[in-house]
């Protein structure tokens, strides 16, 4: 019964999802991308272009995702203490 | 089996030193060729986890300690924020790329872009290392 | 429906979403989080893809470029997928160091 009403919601959520993703497959024309390659050079002078775009165009999202990864690790570090009880919330 | 063949210990010891070397060369090359301060990052911090491994944490941690693993992670996020501040000083914006561009094609090329990937390659390896010395010793002295 | 990237990122999805669902152990149920974040972003970058491109970094070859931005985009969603992970693991740690089993029937019972 269970079960039943698992793949029931599935196959509901997998008709939305596949019918909400209708693109032209390998033929969009995407107009900001465009003018990233064709400045891509000029303005940073890296060759990599997705360096580029998440270290120069995008620095602000990599800080923010830099402040979680330090946060996940810090969590971890606090969490799995060896203290005389044992963790941050003893 | 629950020992580790001699295969597996004699191999990793002499490839850890290279596995180190390529995980730099990811970092350092971020701009130039496909990798960047994450990819390189992840490769650093696994070869440390492969040596803890094999060897023992007891025996990874006489050479690789977790207090000094732990700061380089802290100091390298002082030191990302740090770069942006440094920006500001010469009237730009924070985070901005204000170096002078070198030639297109070597490494000093690209501003800011460099010291960033090298912050932010540290900061990775040395944080999965931290997390898998914690899981492991939580675990083995209950 | 073609077999591209696009179908089967979302089937990947599909298959997380019946993981996190089904499964008793919190150990699955973490693992079926971490094939949700991989089904979105292999999603995602099947996207961006530009039938006959080359990779998206400057070379000699002089064809068309594929899609570089939601590569970036995904570059950070992959990071903080490895926060999310280590951190419920380290949660199911101190469960099982607490209540002593990881199953959430049994859980849900103390």
């Amino acid at each position: 019964m269970n079960r039943i009403l698992t793949i029931t919601l599935l196959l509901i959520l997998a008709f939305f999802l596949f019918s909400a993703v209708k693109l032209d497959y390998g033929r969009l024309h995407p107009e900001l991308s465009e003018y990233y390659i064709s400045h891509g050079i000029a303005d940073t002078g890296a060759l990599n272009m997705v360096t580029a775009i998440y270290l120069n165009y995008r620095v602000y999202d990599t800080l923010g995702e830099a402040t979680v990864f330090f946060a996940t690790a810090l969590g971890v570090f606090m969490l799995l203490r060896k203290d005389k009880e044992g963790s941050a919330d003893g | 089996m629950d020992r580790i063949s001699p295969i597996v210990k004699i191999f990793t010891r002499k490839l850890f030193p290279f596995i180190l070397l390529y995980g730099c060369y990811l970092i350092s090359h971020g701009h130039l060729s496909p990798g960047g301060g994450f990819q390189g990052g992840v490769i650093f911090g696994s070869a440390i986890i492969l040596l803890g491994l094999v060897e023992g944490v007891k025996l990874t941690e006489k050479r690789f300690k977790e207090d000094f693993l732990s700061l380089t992670k802290n100091i390298g996020m002082l030191i990302f924020i740090l770069l942006g501040f440094t920006g500001m000083f010469f009237g730009y914006s924070f985070l901005s790329d204000f170096l002078p561009r070198g030639k297109v094609g070597t490494v000093p090329s690209a501003g800011l872009i460099l010291f960033l990937n090298l912050t932010i390659g540290f900061m990775v390896g040395t944080g999965i290392a931290v997390i898998f010395y914690r899981t492991v010793k939580h675990g083995s002295e209950e | 429906m073609a077999l591209n990237g696009i179908s089967i990122g979302i089937v990947v999805v599909l298959i997380g979403i019946y993981g996190i669902l089904t499964k008793r152990n919190i150990i699955k149920m973490v693992m079926s989080l971490y094939i949700m974040n991989s089904g979105v972003v292999l999603l995602f970058i099947s996207i961006g893809y530009i039938v006959g491109g080359q990779a998206a970094i400057f070379e000699n070859a002089k064809k068309v470029m594929v899609d570089p931005l939601p590569q970036a985009v995904m570059l950070t969603t992959i990071v903080i997928g490895l926060g999310i992970t280590s951190l419920a693991l380290a949660l199911a740690i101190k469960i099982y160091d607490e209540y002593k089993t990881l199953n959430t029937k049994k859980l849900l019972e103390k």
